[in-house]
């Protein structure tokens, strides 16, 4: 069965409204879009960036000249896909079911309440003064943690986990996602001094005549 | 047509040369003056002080000042310079000549000198008050050069019988109590009432260990404890006193937090500050300028405002009564208006005067248009006046248009006269977020208040609508039924 272009726009809001069975047909009915999942991340990072840049100074102390959209978003996908493939590894050796495919997606999906609250919310510290300011972090803390169950679930769903295990292999995750990054650094500083060895080999050969 | 254009010439020697002496009257001081942000980033203003010419001992018409180590300018007008190296007190006229120098005092049948001045200070009615430091005493004398009184090693059981009492810096209040800062004295500034008798301390520097500070001391064994550093607090570097009996006094704070205190005749520390009051807020770690601020004197200048001087980077800084840094200048060098070793500061009528101890001299500077508006508009607002402070604050964003203080000013001024929207703009430039939403909710409230009817009538128009357009639905899905 294929999906329409505007169902498959419109299969995130199913998503949020019904996670358990919306991550289930996702893993098993190829309801989920990789592309789709991308642009709300892309969507995320950008409101993101456009709340930290804009959010009324009532509730913002964020220097808005360090503000940078470019990096931000550059941010968002790294920490996304670091994310998607450590959690990939771990539940590869844990016989997770799901495929790295649909890590991506739920990750993209889950994010969508952010997506939906981040420019409203700067919409509205615009309209509040210095005690009212509650209001604005009340929104924002809803969005993450309702962002955070979504991506409990999605996990938990598209792996056929219990909830122990899902929050053993989140554990584990975390663990494999800064082995990622020493193994990252380690390589980067590696390549460095290779081609600072041949860099000064180099010099040397040309200055040698 | 000829006569016009002769007319044009001199009109423009004029502008030209003016926009030359704005020119050079900002930009060409041989330091950099900036201040800090709302973000605490640095930015670059003009100058609002210049240097004015520097007096050195020579051109006073005596020997050279050898190692000066304190200044105190009169009621009166008069400089009074301790020469430490040289162990004896010049005294400046008002309009800065030579008046008189005092080496020697009369004392018990003779005559007694100093050893080491290196703080002076002189009351109202001219009586002067010398750390005679290597003497170990405070002297007063009267103007005419005669004994008043001498302090000596107070005693007290607070004091242990190993103390030395070797005063540095001395203050006198409206009531004729003394305020020393002593060498190695770490428990404040000592006090002693008009008949020389010891008060007590004032301005107590508690120290704070931390617990990492306490773990590190338990675990380490007897010998390596007594190797690590002391937890003693600061020195205290210098003093001045203000006329309501307020001591305004330094300290070197290397966290680089609080320099700077004011205390009550209690002895307590009741300065208004924002964040920290330490001088310059970034410092590097090694270099020739390394290092936080090191502030060494004070003075109060009236109207809530005061000026403290950094030995480190050679910079005056100038906060108001709430901690607001005005304005920063000076620096290190051999130029004119730099310094090598500013020991003291001191403000004679509209400048600002720093002793300089290791060139000898004492460097002047007066304030530009830009110091002198910033100078107004605070004592304007300290007096309570921010109406009239406004006019002033708007020149003072011509100026630099960075200062977010003056924005703040004029934007209070507008919430007082309750233009709510004209104080929400101007408080906002000044990143100042309590004022601006109190201007918020008054404009939001008048907003709503004004507009009531509308928003109430829109609503009706919307309900009504979406209620007429229910029944019609229905009332064409039963016509689609009948017709069935």
């Amino acid at each position: 069965m294929k999906m329409s272009k505007k169902e498959k726009l419109l299969y995130p809001f199913y998503v949020i409204s019904h996670p358990f069975d919306g991550f289930y047909e996702m893993r098993h009915r190829e309801k989920g879009s990789v592309p789709v999942a991308l642009l709300l991340i892309f969507l995320f990072g950008l409101s993101f960036s456009l709340n930290r840049r804009y959010a009324s100074f009532v509730v913002n102390l964020t220097n808005p000249r360090s503000v940078n959209t470019e990096t931000e978003l550059i941010g968002v996908f790294v920490a996304v896909l670091l994310f998607a493939t450590a959690n990939w590894s771990i539940t590869c050796l844990m016989e997770g079911e799901g495929r790295f495919k649909d890590i991506l997606t739920v990750i993209g999906y889950s994010m969508l309440p952010m997506v939906l609250t981040y420019i409203p919310v700067t919409i509205i510290s615009w309209l509040v003064a210095a005690d009212e300011e509650g209001i604005y972090f009340l929104l924002i803390n809803i969005s993450m943690i309702f962002f955070v169950i979504l991506l409990l679930i999605g996990i938990m769903i598209i792996h056929n986990f219990s909830f122990g295990k899902t929050i053993v292999t989140l554990v584990l995750t975390l663990v494999a996602l800064l082995l990622i990054i020493f193994v990252v650094l380690l390589v980067i500083s590696l390549i460095n001094q290779v081609w600072q060895f041949l860099n000064s080999a180099y010099t040397e050969l040309i200055l040698r005549t | 047509m000829k006569l016009k254009k002769i007319w044009l010439i001199p009109m423009i020697i004029i502008l030209v040369s003016v926009n030359c002496m704005n020119v050079s009257a900002n930009s060409n001081v041989p330091y950099q003056t900036y201040n800090y942000d709302f973000w605490n980033d640095i930015y670059y203003t003009p100058a609002a002080y210049i240097p004015n010419g520097n007096i050195s001992g020579v051109e006073l018409g005596t020997t050279n000042f050898v190692t000066p180590q304190d200044m105190f300018v009169a009621e009166d007008g008069r400089v009074y310079i301790a020469d430490t190296g040289n162990n004896r007190i010049v005294v400046l006229t008002s309009d800065m000549k030579l008046e008189k120098v005092i080496d020697s005092f009369p004392y018990q049948d003779g005559t007694s000198t100093f050893n080491v001045p290196s703080g002076i200070c002189v009351t109202n009615n001219n009586d002067i008050y010398i750390a005679d430091t290597d003497n170990l005493r405070v002297v007063a004398l009267h103007e005419d050069g005669s004994l008043l009184k001498i302090i000596e090693k107070p005693t007290s059981e607070v004091l242990g019988s190993d103390f030395v009492f070797s005063p540095l810096k001395v203050t006198v209040d409206y009531a004729g109590r003394v305020y020393v800062i002593a060498k190695n004295m770490f428990r404040g500034i000592m006090a002693f009432d008009a008949d020389t008798n010891f008060t007590g301390f004032s301005g107590t520097i508690n120290v704070t260990i931390t617990a990492y500070d306490k773990l590190w001391r338990k675990l380490s064994t007897k010998a390596q404890r007594q190797r690590q550093i002391q937890f003693i607090p600061t020195e205290f570097t210098g003093v001045d006193m203000a006329p309501d009996g307020f001591v305004y006094a330094t300290n070197i704070d290397s966290q680089a937090q609080q320099s700077i205190r004011r205390l009550n005749p209690k002895g307590q520390d009741v300065i208004k500050k924002k964040d920290t009051l330490s001088g310059d807020l970034y410092n590097t770690l090694s270099g020739e300028y390394a290092g936080p601020s090191r502030i060494v004197d004070i003075v109060y200048r009236g109207n809530g405002i005061y000026s403290v001087v950094d030995y480190t980077r050679g910079r005056i800084f100038t906060y108001d009564d709430e901690g607001n840094l005005l304005y920063i200048f000076g620096g290190k060098g051999s130029q004119e208006g730099t310094f090598k070793n500013p020991v003291a500061i001191e403000v004679k009528d509209d400048q600002i005067l720093v002793l300089d101890a290791t060139r000898g001299e004492i460097m002047s500077f007066v304030a530009t248009q830009y110091g002198n508006l910033i100078n107004q508009a605070v004592s304007l607002r300290y007096d309570g006046d921010e109406a009239s402070a406004v006019k002033l604050w708007k020149q003072v964003l011509t100026l630099d248009s960075n200062f977010e203080f003056a924005y703040v000013g004029i934007g209070k001024s507008y919430l007082a006269a309750g233009e709510n929207k004209k104080a929400m703009e101007y408080l906002k430039l000044g990143m100042n977020r309590e004022y601006y939403s109190i201007a918020f909710k008054r404009y939001r409230d008048d907003f709503l208040k004004g507009n009531l009817a509308y928003i109430f009538t829109g609503g009706l128009i919307i309900v009504i609508a979406l209620f007429v357009r229910s029944r019609v639905k229905k009332r064409r899905l039963k016509g689609v039924d009948e017709d069935e």
